[in-house]
């Protein structure tokens, strides 16, 4: 019983270990563009301003709705 | 075209209000995306995303996104459009675990101090990216220097010349800008292509200005047809903060095209004044900064009425004219320019004449010169004297 514990532990402070590591090791710069905009991803929560007013918008204030986004340039 | 073609294709859908179109500019420009949209009769929300800070390496995208903020269609291609009802809009989807929405607040401006005592590279690139996004442009001047102090640390950092660039070029097109702020813009977005030569969005930064040799299409001739357009229906087109250049017209070439000079050397002899009243500043940027052997670059010369001297030009007489000495080492698309006057008679606007150089294919790595003098009536204070002056200019084109 005894034994059994300590292997629990041991496992336990493993995976903290390889959690945290793995957090260490995450980049911090934005994903390749391959990897950008996954289907079954939420859309990143960025906020911009409004070409309109200059206010801060993003797209959670469209919440409730369907989106199709276009990401451009008008050339 | 792409958005366009959305647009009509789910135009019933959106009238219904089925779905929500949703834009966002990636411009250096966005108030052209403005008059883009009243063009073409769109009237949906865009957002401005000058800096990319959505770190795209190209255009368009066009995503669907459920009512619950998550992506379902990626890569979708115009063709989609014909069947994006039946393929999206009409599925519901499944709640899943994704973060509520937050109310979009406008971010705390007045703290500009790093976030921390370790001022690592984010929080000066967030300060930066902060005052940019929601500063008066008065401000710009603040987002410069952290960018600049955010790259001393990490002098590799792509997006960070960038935006730096983008900052740069902000404080050029307005009324706070400083000496050399176009060249430290272009300098700073060709660092940053060296860093990463696949992304397209800041190519394109480069190319709008550069060469007709370069240029992937025209970016801005659609200009004056969607004024044409828009004033036919009886609207006012919206106004631009910045005429597109020369540059950013100009159709792509495939060939290096020389003009003959036709006119004569007009001060030959070196006899009209030099402009020692300091009534003109003139200031000349490489796009790109550096060529290689058998490339061209489009040298950009800029003249701007001196505030310090309350200079202005006045359009009653001869227009600016430009002359560029020939000489054997680089071909130049044209060695004399002259703009026309403006159309007020007195006005302060920066006025730039544009050509194109090209270096032969054996041309060493080094530094050419091109010598020249502009010619212009530049006048001092209000209703004050108009003199006749020569200002000689010497341009530095940079061979790799």
């Amino acid at each position: 019983m005894k034994q059994d514990r300590l292997m629990t532990e041991g496992k336990m402070r493993a995976f903290i270990l390889a959690a945290v590591l793995a957090i260490l090791v995450m980049p911090t710069a934005a994903p390749a563009a391959s990897a950008q905009f996954e289907v079954g991803q939420p859309f990143p929560q960025i906020v911009l301003p409004s070409l309109e007013d200059g206010r801060p918008t993003s797209l959670s204030q469209f919440r409730g709705k369907k989106i199709i986004l276009h990401i451009f340039a008008s050339w | 075209m792409h958005v366009p073609g959305w647009h009509e294709a789910t135009k019933k859908l959106q009238e219904e209000g089925k779905v929500q179109m949703i834009g966002i500019v990636q411009e250096q420009h966005p108030d052209r995306a403005r008059l883009f949209m009243q063009w073409k009769g769109m009237g949906w929300p865009i957002l401005v995303d000058s800096f990319n800070l959505l770190n795209v390496a190209a255009v368009p995208i066009t995503l669907a996104i459920d009512e619950h903020g998550i992506i379902r269609r990626s890569r979708l291609s115009v063709k989609a459009a014909a069947t994006i009802g039946e393929e999206f809009v009409n599925q519901t989807f499944e709640e899943s675990r994704n973060t509520p929405a937050p109310a979009a607040a406008k971010p705390e401006l007045a703290p500009l101090k790093p976030l921390n005592r370790e001022t690592g590279t984010r929080s000066r690139e967030e300060n930066a990216t902060t005052v940019a996004l929601w500063g008066e442009v008065n401000r710009i001047g603040e987002a410069i220097e952290e960018y600049q102090e955010a790259l001393r640390t990490e002098p590799e950092n792509g997006p960070l010349h960038f935006r730096l660039g983008v900052a740069y070029r902000m404080r050029y097109d307005s009324k706070y800008r400083k000496e050399n702020d176009f060249s430290k813009a272009v300098e700073h977005w060709s660092k940053a292509l060296e860093i990463d030569p696949n992304q397209y969005i800041w190519r394109r930064r480069i190319q709008q200005y550069g060469p007709r040799l370069d240029k992937p299409y025209p970016f801005y001739d659609w200009v004056s047809t969607a004024r044409d357009e828009i004033r036919k229906r009886g609207e006012t087109p919206v106004l631009l903060q910045v005429e597109p250049t020369g540059a950013e017209v100009a159709q792509p070439a495939k060939t290096f095209e020389i003009l003959p000079v036709t006119k004569p050397e007009p001060d030959p002899q070196g006899r009209v004044l030099r402009d020692k009243e300091r009534l003109i500043m003139i200031e000349t940027t490489a796009v790109p900064p550096s060529i290689a052997p058998g490339a061209s670059a489009r040298l950009h010369v800029i003249f701007r009425p001196n505030p310090a001297t309350k200079a202005h030009w006045n359009n009653e007489a001869e227009g600016l004219v430009f002359w560029l000495q020939p000489q054997n080492d680089l071909n130049v698309e044209r060695g004399y320019i002259s703009l026309q006057n403006p159309a007020q008679e007195v006005s302060q606007e920066t006025r730039e004449v544009e050509f194109e150089v090209r270096c032969p294919p054996d041309t060493k790595p080094g530094i050419l010169k091109l010598v020249g003098y502009a010619l212009y009536y530049g006048c001092e204070d209000v209703n004050g004297t108009c003199l006749y002056r020569r200002q000689d200019v010497a341009i530095n084109v940079t061979v790799r």
